[in-house]
C-alpha cells in the first residue's frame, strides 16, 4: 500500500512538472505570436522572429508513398521559414471525434484537416480562425476552384482553404467490357442499367461478380437525390431526402441491386470499399475517385481499366465532389506561424509538390494546368467532374442526417423495407433528433 | 493528561492513515467520482462545450425527451435481448467449461491454456478476427457451405447481425467465468459426493444437488457480472458497424448511442442523461437478482 502509494504520488508530481513545462512554453509562444500578429506588416515581421516555434498539423493517415509527399512538402516549408518546426501527427481512426474532443479540451492542433462535410458544423461552433484578414495579395485566392473555397466559407467569411480534391468519375474494366460485347462506357443511367446486366457473372444462385458496385451511403449518393430535383436538406437544416423529388433517383440505385440483381455493395463480396471491390473483379464498373488510382496501381498492377465521367441521370450531368481543407485552430497561440504553413501548403508551391505524383487533385487551377492533370488518361474524367459535382456538404446538421439516412437505405437497398417508408422513417426520425437538439 | 495524548496519538494516526489514503482519495475523486457527479450535473442541462461554452439548465428535459427518442428504445431493447441471451448461455457455457477442466482429464493444464485465451486476447484484435470470419466470404460461411447450410451476410444483415456479436460475446466471456467456477467447485468437500454416491446418487443427480447449489455464490458473481458487462457493451458493437449502429439500429446498444450523442453530435448533456439512466437500470436489474437470489442466505 505504502509502495503504491509513493508510486502513485511521484507519479502526480512528474505529471505535475510536465504540466506545469506545458503551460510555460505556451505562454512565452502566446507573446511571440502576439508580438508578430499586430495590424498589416505581417509577411515581413514573421521571418524577423528569430524565436523558434513549434506548431502542431494533424491529420489522417495515408498510404505511405502519400505520407512520404507530405513529409517532402513539410520540409520544403521548413527550409523557407526556418524558425518554424512543424510536429505532424497523424490521428489514425476516427478524425473528426478525437479532434472535437481535443478541441473541447483545448488541446487542439494550430492546423488540421477538415472536410468539407464538417466544416459549416465547426465554423457554427466557433472554433475555427476567420482567415481572412491573413491573406495577402500574393495568396491569389482567386486561382482556387470556387466551389472548393466556398465549402468553407460562412457569411463570405473563409475559415479554410482546400489542399485538394476529387470527384466521382466511373471506373471500368476493360476486359470485362470487352468479353461482354460493350465498346463504348455507358453515357446514361439506362445503358449503366443495361451493360451492368450483361457483366453480371452468376455461378448457380451466387453472384462471383456483379456489373455495378455499389455504395449505398449519402455521401455516395446525394447527387442521385438531386437528379430529380431533390434535396437532402432545407434551409433550417431540416431533412428533406424522402421528398417526391428525391425518391426517384435513390430508386434508380436500389432497383439495380433488388430487380436486376446487377449491382452489389462491397461487404456483399468481402471486400472493404469500391476500390477493393474493383480490384479483386468482383465488380466491372465502380464509381470513385482519384484515390482509387494509386491504390490500384500498387495493389492490382495487371488490372486493365479506364475511366470515364459518370452517367448522366435523368439528362442532366452529376457527380460528388470530395474537399479538404487545412484550418487554424482559434485557440492556436501560435497563429502567425499556422498561416505561414497553410499558406505554404495551399499556396502554389506547397501544392505543387504536394500535387505532384497525382495522389491527390490540386485545387488551384494554375497548379493543376501546370502539372495537366486535365488531360490525364485516368484522371481527366475526375477532372472534368469539378465544373458540375455536388460538394459533400450541407448544413451543420448532415452528420445526424447521414447517420439516420445510412441507417434506414442500407436495408432498402438489402430489399427488407420499400424505399419510400424507409426514407420517410428516416427523415422522421432525423427531424425529430434535430428539433430536440435544438 | 492521558486523555490528552491518547487524542493526540488518535489524531496523529488518523492523519498519517489520511497522508497515505491521499494519493487514492485524489485519483480515486478525479477519475472516478469527479465525472459521476459532473455527468449528474450534465444530464440536467443543455450543454455547448466546443467554442462558446454554455450551460443551460433544463431540468429533466432530457430525461423526458428520451421518451420520444426512437433510437434510445431501439437501444435499451437490443441491449436487454443480448443480456437476456448472452448471460444465461455465457454462464452455463462457462459451467460446462469448469466441470470438463475439474474432471481428473490428461493435459488438464494446456486445456486450461487454451480455453482461457479469449480472455486474455483484446476483445479489439478479436472483433476484428471475428469480423474476418463472419465476412461474406470468410470462414464461417465457407463451413456452412460445405456441409450444405447457406451462409448469412453476416455484419450486413440486421437480422443476424446482433446474433453474430452475440456469438462472439459468449464466446469471449465464457472463459474468464470459467475460472470462478473451477474455484468453485474446487472448494466443493470430496466427502459430499462420496456420501451421495454411498446413498446411491448418480452422476447427474449429484450434479444438482451438490453441484450447483454449492456453486450459487459464483452463479450470482457471474449473472451479476454478466448483466453489467452486457448493458455496457460498446467496442464489439462499435468496431462491427464502423460507431453507427447499423444496419437498421440493429447494432446499436445504449453505450453507442451515448458515444454517438456525445461526440458525434456533441449533446453533452442529453447523452449524459442516457448514462445516467443506464446505470440506473443496471442497479435495478443488480437489486433484483440479489433478491432472487438471496432467497437462501448467502455469504
Amino acid at each position: 500500500m505504502r509502495k503504491s502509494g509513493l508510486i502513485i504520488l511521484s507519479l502526480m508530481l512528474v505529471t505535475g512538472l510536465m504540466l506545469t513545462a506545458c503551460g510555460g512554453n505556451k505562454t512565452n509562444s502566446n507573446t511571440g505570436a502576439a508580438a508578430t500578429n499586430n495590424g498589416t506588416n505581417k509577411e515581413t515581421a514573421a521571418p524577423t522572429t528569430d524565436e523558434p516555434v513549434t506548431i502542431t498539423l494533424a491529420g489522417w493517415g495515408a498510404s505511405p508513398e502519400e505520407q512520404d509527399l507530405l513529409n517532402q512538402t513539410l520540409k520544403e516549408f521548413e527550409t523557407k521559414y526556418p524558425n518554424v518546426k512543424v510536429n505532424y501527427e497523424v490521428i489514425a481512426d476516427q478524425y473528426m471525434d478525437v479532434i472535437k474532443t481535443r478541441l473541447i479540451g483545448g488541446e487542439g492542433p494550430d492546423v488540421f484537416y477538415l472536410d468539407a462535410f464538417e466544416a459549416p458544423g465547426l465554423i457554427e461552433a466557433n472554433v475555427l480562425e476567420p482567415l481572412d484578414s491573413y491573406v495577402t495579395p500574393e495568396f491569389d485566392v482567386a486561382d482556387f476552384e470556387q466551389p472548393m473555397v466556398d465549402a468553407f466559407k460562412k457569411d463570405n467569411v473563409s475559415y479554410g482553404f482546400p489542399k485538394d480534391f476529387s470527384t466521382l468519375a466511373m471506373f471500368y474494366n476493360k476486359k470485362d467490357f470487352s468479353e461482354a460485347g460493350i465498346t463504348t462506357p455507358p453515357t446514361t443511367w439506362d445503358e449503366l442499367k443495361a451493360d451492368a446486366i450483361k457483366l453480371t457473372k452468376k455461378e448457380g444462385d451466387k453472384v462471383t461478380r456483379y456489373g455495378f458496385g455499389v455504395a449505398p451511403e449519402l455521401a455516395r449518393q446525394m447527387f442521385m437525390i438531386q437528379a430529380f430535383g431533390g434535396k437532402v436538406s432545407d434551409e433550417e437544416g431540416k431533412a428533406t431526402f424522402a421528398s417526391a423529388e428525391a425518391l426517384p433517383g435513390l430508386q434508380l440505385v436500389v432497383d439495380m441491386h433488388n430487380v436486376d440483381k446487377s449491382s452489389g455493395e462491397p461487404k456483399e463480396v468481402g471486400a472493404g470499399w469500391g476500390g477493393e471491390m474493383f480490384g479483386q473483379g468482383k465488380a466491372s464498373i465502380v464509381f470513385e475517385g482519384n484515390w482509387a488510382i494509386p491504390f490500384l496501381e500498387s495493389n492490382y498492377k495487371e488490372l486493365d481499366y479506364a475511366t470515364a465521367e459518370l452517367p448522366t441521370v435523368n439528362g442532366t450531368k452529376g457527380t460528388m465532389a470530395f474537399t479538404v481543407a487545412y484550418v487554424m485552430n482559434k485557440q492556436s497561440k501560435k497563429k502567425e506561424a499556422a498561416w505561414q504553413l497553410i499558406s505554404f501548403l495551399t499556396g502554389k508551391d506547397g501544392m505543387k509538390t504536394w500535387t505532384s505524383k497525382g495522389f491527390a487533385l490540386p485545387t488551384r487551377k494554375s497548379v493543376a494546368q501546370e502539372l495537366g492533370y486535365d488531360k490525364d488518361e485516368l484522371r481527366g474524367a475526375i477532372v472534368a467532374g469539378a465544373s458540375y459535382a455536388t460538394p459533400w456538404q450541407a448544413a451543420s446538421t448532415l452528420p445526424t442526417i447521414t447517420n439516420n439516412f445510412n441507417n434506414q437505405f442500407v436495408d432498402t437497398f438489402m430489399g427488407n423495407s420499400k424505399l419510400e417508408d424507409a426514407m420517410k422513417k428516416a427523415e422522421d426520425v432525423a427531424n425529430k433528433e434535430i428539433e430536440a437538439a435544438k | 493528561m492521558t486523555q490528552v495524548s491518547t487524542f493526540k496519538k488518535k489524531l496523529r494516526n488518523n492523519v498519517t492513515a489520511y497522508l497515505f489514503l491521499l494519493p487514492t482519495i485524489l485519483v480515486l475523486g478525479t477519475f472516478l467520482f469527479l465525472p459521476v457527479f459532473y455527468s449528474l450535473y450534465l444530464s440536467g442541462h443543455k450543454v455547448n462545450l466546443l467554442g462558446d461554452v454554455s450551460y443551460k439548465w433544463v431540468g429533466f428535459n432530457n430525461f423526458t425527451r428520451m421518451a420520444g427518442d426512437e433510437r434510445a428504445w431501439i437501444a435499451l431493447k437490443n441491449t436487454a435481448s443480448f443480456a437476456l441471451f448472452v448471460v444465461p448461455l455465457q454462464t452455463a457455457f462457462a459451467i460446462l467449461l469448469a466441470v470438463i477442466l475439474n474432471a481428473k482429464l490428461r493435459f488438464k493444464n494446456f486445456f486450461r491454456i487454451v480455453f482461457f485465451m479469449p480472455t486474455v486476447t483484446s476483445s479489439a484484435v478479436l472483433s476484428l478476427i471475428f469480423m474476418w470470419i463472419y465476412n461474406s466470404n470468410g470462414l464461417l460461411n465457407r463451413v456452412l457451405e460445405f456441409v450444405g447450410l447457406h451462409g448469412f451476410n453476416w455484419l450486413g444483415d440486421p437480422a443476424v447481425a446482433l446474433k453474430a456479436i452475440m456469438l462472439m460475446n459468449i464466446w469471449s466471456t465464457a472463459p474468464f467465468f470459467m475460472v470462478v467456477f473451477l474455484a468453485a467447485l474446487q472448494d466443493i468437500p470430496d466427502a459430499l459426493y462420496e456420501s451421495a454416491m454411498l446413498d446411491g446418487a448418480g452422476g447427474f443427480r449429484r450434479f444438482i444437488s451438490i453441484t450447483l447449489p454449492m456453486i450459487k455464490p459464483a452463479t450470482f458473481f457471474t449473472v451479476v457480472m454478466g448483466i453489467i458487462g452486457t448493458f455496457q457493451l460498446f467496442d464489439q458493437s462499435y468496431i462491427f458497424s464502423a460507431g453507427s449502429g447499423g444496419p437498421n439500429n440493429s447494432t446499436l446498444t445504449v453505450a453507442l448511442l451515448i458515444y454517438q450523442y456525445a461526440f458525434k453530435n456533441l449533446d453533452f448533456g442529453y447523452a449524459s442523461a442516457l448514462a445516467v439512466m443506464l446505470a440506473a437500470v443496471i442497479m435495478i436489474v443488480t437489486l433484483i437478482q440479489r433478491k432472487l437470489f438471496s432467497e437462501e442466505k448467502l455469504n
